[in-house]
């Protein structure tokens, strides 16, 4: 077995992180087949409003009388699609825009590291918000909004990292045997800067799952009928506290999924580089 | 944690809110002067730039107007006016002030200084100018003797009249002490009092969006003879959030919630011993649009067929717990104008699949999903959106529910092309006359205002409504009404599913109050409180 | 030390600039008519466009932004489209309420996050260290909206010991408007029933918003002193004999000063964050809620002030966090 990943197996939490991020995949893909009442991510049913949790609904029903425990299961997918979408497109954007500012140099490299600092300082949230309420309100327009904000956390660290491994020995001999800027930045300083951004996406997963939820309780986010963890906690708000289920188990699940995402992401960090300690 | 706060449960919250010391006992119950009132804040105070339910609940306490509507169903009262005169041709309108009329700050109200409100209202051209601005120039307002304001009209309107209690009496000595750069003082009223009316707003009393702190006039025009023992305090106290209302309202320290309350919390609400639940039927009427000038809803079968598919009782009975009566009609029922003898649509998805089966036997394309839109953060338009979705779902068309906000959904009504396929609203009592309901809606002169955004053009219809509205006298404008909202209905261009009851959470203490539908009863100079 | 301070000033000047660019042109290019907005219900195509011409949204957009910054520059924000008040005067007046409670939340998150990684660290591998990890990977994870609601179901609505919203019992008149912070004029005037209402009423939204801060702080310390508790000089100073507690206070949190304040640096940034959806739960009468009655309302003058409001905030902060440093490391400054 790989060194590293037997090491990575005798972190007790990141195992716990590994296991619960696996579990939240699965339920994404296989959702439709694992809830009891499928068909309740649209369906609704007046006669069953706002009862309790029971053998026959574990977790209670909605407003609408659809089942919470089905509607919590349906919701992982469009949790999942959306941080692996933001985190992805912010990788697709920063990932480059850092590879070049940190190899260039010159006034490429201040041009991008300047935006990369001021889009930074921009509070994201709010941002986020304003323009997902400003795009009309959708999966889409949050998914946007927040990649927008995104990127400049993986520019940075790339920079960082190209410019570290740019003024090394290795780069240097390359260089000095006649390799293309192309092949030295692609083949030889992208894939040693790699352990970081991985480490940066894992976290940004469950960071990203948080914010979105954020959007989704402010209505910024998913629409309904989507089951939607955020906009069923906001929801749930109007029949409190009467219906304490139905703000609680959504909850939960943000809860643990972005746990696991943490865990998982913590571990790696550990494991990559045990100096590293940034937040969040 | 248990599923529904009982009784005993709901006196615990209480006892164990006072145990916690969070106030001391004396300040709830024993103040018998100041009235803690939930109603939310309009926008801002002026009542020349707001004009929207929070602006009606506020402006009836602070200000006056020469006519006010009272009582329910509402009728139109002279107030600051003792009486008025209408020439023939419906033209010319006079109204004779009262004599000896305070403002707040002592001084006396003139036929100036009302004609100097409305030239402020119709130079701001906002809020209540809607309804004036086509028809009323500002130099044809005037005072021809003291005591005596004249309205020359442009064309006859006969809802001219009924949109004079819109319409705030506001004191130009204040307004132009405050003036900059020829702002009509806006800056200012927007902050600040500057009524007449029977309570007047306490220095620092108001910080937007949070609170609002008023206290008695004792020179009001009326007088207080008809209430002995008034409120002499109103705290304004906005509470957004249900659950605090209702937490708020069951253990005392709020006197009543204002008229939105979800049906879900009544039952909790009347099982305590502190308040309860009036219910009044007010004039503000549930509409999901459809975009006629988009396919598929051009055809007249594709409409009829989402007419009859959604569930109108189940709606009214399940999730508005049967606080609201069905309306077929597009205006209130309860107002004049309507055909009664017209049965409207019912829930029928039999007869919805027919219509789909017709519709697209006539080549109306059905397959593209359909976007339903709705105000994000108002729940029912939410729920109501979601059952609508879920039955036409089950004759087989794809409709997609969209989150919005009304300012983007009223700009995005200016053209057919970017106004949604449907959409969900109320229409509020601006004022008492079908031309707020049908009148606006359906008169194609309209169109590219939210309230046309069905964009239905039936030439017939539009004389009919153009007629009613040059005339004066409601028998003669009456059966155009019907007759126009016959062909509406059968042209069935939206769907009109109830007209609203409000449910207001009341303290037991508070007797007196007296409902109208226009500013939902929160006029407080009738009210007392006892104990 | 005052030039020092001056030239990172000098820096943030432009980053502020950027930021006012890229924010006006990111909400003035989407498409959504205030004009329509501000001219409210009832009104009609005629009204808009008057409207529209009158404050100036029929000029081309590069005229909108120079117009903009030119007020800005004099500190006007202009007027909101729904409450047509001026805009910095509501910030002027909501901002001591965000700050009363950020402060409250940062306290919290030192005050016990400091002592409670310490006690991790020392308690290494041992019960209370677990307990505190698992805590603070809870902390960050969890979402505090959901938080906050939890909070209020248990603890005003069941038990009712802690108020539900706001930042003051419905019954209390407001003492004179002194600083605005509410909590202090309480105390110029005396009014010490207003004080503890107040103060009660600041737990549950402080709680909610120090969590993520509290977590964070008991994760760095705990790295910290094990860092620290490793190194070669406290063995050292172990084998001379000092008292283990003593060792821990004097050289172990002195070396992890300036990661704490660095830390600190950056809660600020996500309170201002968190402050939006605390805020908008609990109802306080802070910038939070106002961001986002104005992002529900589309109310794009007041969504620019408030981002470049906590843009500078955020800046202001952090050249705080680096004369900080710099007083506990001057050679920090040269090096800037």
């Amino acid at each position: 077995m790989n060194p590293i990943l037997r090491k990575l197996s005798r972190d007790l939490p990141a195992m716990l992180g590994l296991f619960i991020v696996v579990v939240v995949l699965l339920v994404a893909l296989f959702g439709p087949w694992l809830a009891p009442y499928p068909g309740d991510a649209s369906a609704s049913h007046l006669l069953q409003r706002l009862k309790p949790p029971s053998e026959k609904f574990p977790f209670g029903t909605d407003n609408l009388g659809r089942d919470i425990f089905s509607r919590v299961i349906l919701g992982a997918r469009g949790a999942l699609a959306i941080s692996l979408t933001v985190v992805g497109v912010a990788m697709l954007v920063g990932v480059p825009l850092g590879l070049v500012a940190g190899y260039r140099g010159g006034w490429v490299s201040e041009t991008i590291m300047r935006v990369t600092d001021v889009v930074l300082a921009i509070p994201q949230l709010v941002l986020a918000l304003a323009l997902a309420q400003l795009m009309k309100p959708s999966i889409e327009s949050a998914m946007l909004a927040l990649s927008l904000t995104y990127w400049p956390f993986f520019t940075r660290i790339v920079f960082a990292e190209t410019r570290r491994l740019s003024s090394s020995m290795f780069v240097d001999a390359l260089r000095g045997v006649g390799a293309g800027p192309f092949r030295i930045v692609f083949l030889h300083i992208l894939p040693n800067a790699l352990s970081p951004v991985i480490v940066r996406a894992t976290i940004g997963l469950g960071f990203t799952i948080l914010v979105a939820a954020v959007l989704g309780f402010l209505g910024m986010g998913a629409s309904p009928p989507t089951p939607d963890w955020g906009l069923a906690i906001a929801d749930s708000r109007l029949y409190l506290p009467r219906a304490w289920w139905y703000a609680t188990f959504p909850g939960l699940a943000i809860l643990i999924t972005v746990m696991g995402f943490n865990l998982l992401g913590d571990g790696l960090r550990d494991l990559v580089d045990p100096r590293l300690r940034r937040s969040r | 944690m248990t599923s529904k706060l009982t009784r005993r449960q709901v006196g615990g919250l209480a006892a164990g809110a006072l145990v916690a010391g969070a106030l001391p006992p004396s300040a709830r119950a024993a103040d018998t002067t100041t009235l803690v009132s939930g109603f939310q804040l309009p926008q801002n105070l002026d009542p020349h730039q707001v004009y929207d339910v929070p602006m009606q609940a506020m402006m009836l306490n602070t200000y006056d107007n020469l006519y006010r509507y009272q009582d329910d169903p509402p009728v139109i009262e002279p107030w600051l006016a003792e009486s008025h005169t209408v020439s023939d041709d419906g033209l010319t309108w006079e109204f004779k002030l009262r004599p000896g009329i305070k403002f707040h700050d002592g001084s006396a109200m003139t036929a100036e200084d009302v004609v100097y409100s409305f030239q402020r209202m119709l130079a701001l051209a906002l809020g209540p100018a809607g309804a004036f601005l086509k028809i009323l120039k500002p130099e044809n307002v005037t005072a021809p003797v003291p005591l005596t304001v004249r309205f020359k009209l442009e064309t006859s309107y006969a809802p001219f009249f009924a949109a004079i209690p819109s319409v705030c009496i506001v004191n130009p000595r204040v307004v132009k002490a405050h003036e900059k750069d020829g702002d009509w003082g806006k800056t200012y009223v927007a902050s600040n009092d500057a009524g007449s009316g029977p309570y007047k707003i306490v220095s620092e009393g108001y910080r937007p969006l949070e609170y609002l702190d008023m206290e008695i006039f004792d020179d009001h025009f009326l007088g207080w003879k008809h209430n002995p023992k008034p409120v002499r305090k109103i705290a304004g106290r906005p509470t957004k959030e249900t659950s605090t209302r209702v937490l708020a309202l069951v253990n005392g320290t709020l006197d009543w919630t204002d008229g939105n309350l979800p049906a879900d919390q009544v039952d909790q609400i009347n099982a305590s011993k502190v308040a309860y639940v009036q219910k009044d039927v007010v004039m503000k009427t549930f509409v999901v649009r459809m975009n006629n000038k988009k396919a598929p809803f051009d055809n007249i079968n594709v409409r009829k067929a989402f007419a009859h598919a959604f569930n109108y009782e189940g709606f009214i009975k399940e999730i508005l717990a049967g606080y609201a009566t069905r309306d077929p009609y597009p205006q209130p029922d309860t107002l004049w104008g309507i055909p009664k003898d017209v049965k409207g649509y019912d829930y029928d998805l039999a007869k919805a699949k027919e219509y789909l089966a017709k519709a697209v036997a006539e080549g109306a394309q059905i397959k593209r999903p359909i976007e339903i839109h709705v105000q994000s953060e108002n729940e029912q338009s939410v729920q109501g959106a979601q059952l609508f979705q879920s039955d036409l779902a089950q004759i087989g068309l794809n409709v997609k529910v969209v989150g919005n906000i009304w300012s983007n959904l009223t700009s995005s009504t200016a053209k057919p092309e970017t106004t949604p396929d449907m959409w969900v609203h109320w229409v509020s009592t601006y004022f008492v006359d079908p031309e707020n309901w049908v009148g606006q809606m359906y008169d194609s002169q309209f169109h590219g205002t939210w309230k046309a955004s069905s964009w239905y053009k039936n030439d017939e219809v539009d004389k009919l409504l153009r007629k009613a509205r040059g005339l004066v006298k409601q028998e003669e404008r009456a059966p155009l009404y019907e007759a126009a909202t016959r062909q509406i209905m059968a042209d069935c261009p939206d769907v009109w599913i109830y007209n609203s009851m409000q449910l207001q959470g009341i303290n037991k203490r508070v007797k007196g109050r007296r409902f109208c539908t226009v500013g939902q009863g929160a006029e407080v100079r009738w009210v007392t409180l006892e104990g | 030390m005052a030039r020092f301070v001056l030239r990172r000033c000098g820096l943030v000047l432009p980053s502020l600039l950027g930021l006012l660019i890229i924010t006006f042109l990111l909400i003035h290019a989407v498409p959504s008519d205030p004009a329509a907005a501000m001219a409210g219900d009832a009104a009609t195509p005629e009204q808009i466009a008057r409207i529209r011409a009158q404050y100036g949204l029929d000029q081309p957009m590069w005229r909108q932004f120079l117009v903009y910054i030119a007020k800005v520059v004099q500190l006007d924000f202009g007027e909101s489209a729904f409450s047509h008040r001026p805009v910095a005067l509501d910030i002027f007046q909501r901002l001591p309420a965000t700050l009363e409670l950020t402060f409250c939340s940062l306290v919290l998150s030192i005050g016990l996050g400091v002592p409670l990684g310490v006690v991790s660290a020392l308690k290494h591998n041992a019960w209370p260290d677990y307990l505190l990890r698992i805590f603070s990977v809870m902390g960050i994870a969890v979402a505090a909206f959901w938080f906050a609601i939890m909070l209020q179901l248990l603890f005003a609505m069941n038990l009712a010991w802690l108020p539900l919203r706001g930042d003051l019992s419905s019954t209390m008149t407001r003492p004179p408007a002194i600083t605005h912070f509410l909590v202090l004029d309480a105390v110029l005037a005396g009014r010490w029933d207003v004080f503890g209402d107040a103060l009660r009423h600041l737990v549950l939204p402080s709680i909610t918003l120090g969590l993520g801060g509290l977590a964070t702080i008991v994760r760095f310390t705990r790295a910290g002193v094990l860092d620290t508790l490793q190194q070669d000089f406290v063995f050292y100073e172990r084998a001379m004999g000092y008292r283990r507690m003593r060792l821990i206070w004097v050289f172990i949190l002195r070396n992890s000063v300036t990661a704490t304040v660095t830390q600190i640096g950056l809660l600020f940034g996500g309170l201002i964050a968190g402050a939006v959806v605390v805020e908008s739960i609990f109802d306080w009468p802070g910038i939070g809620s106002y961001t986002v009655n104005a992002i529900l309302t589309g109310d794009k003058q007041v969504m620019l002030a408030v981002t470049l409001l906590v843009g500078a905030i955020y800046a202001g902060v952090n050249i705080l966090v680096d004369v900080v440093h710099g007083m506990l490391d001057p050679r920090l400054m040269d090096r800037a």
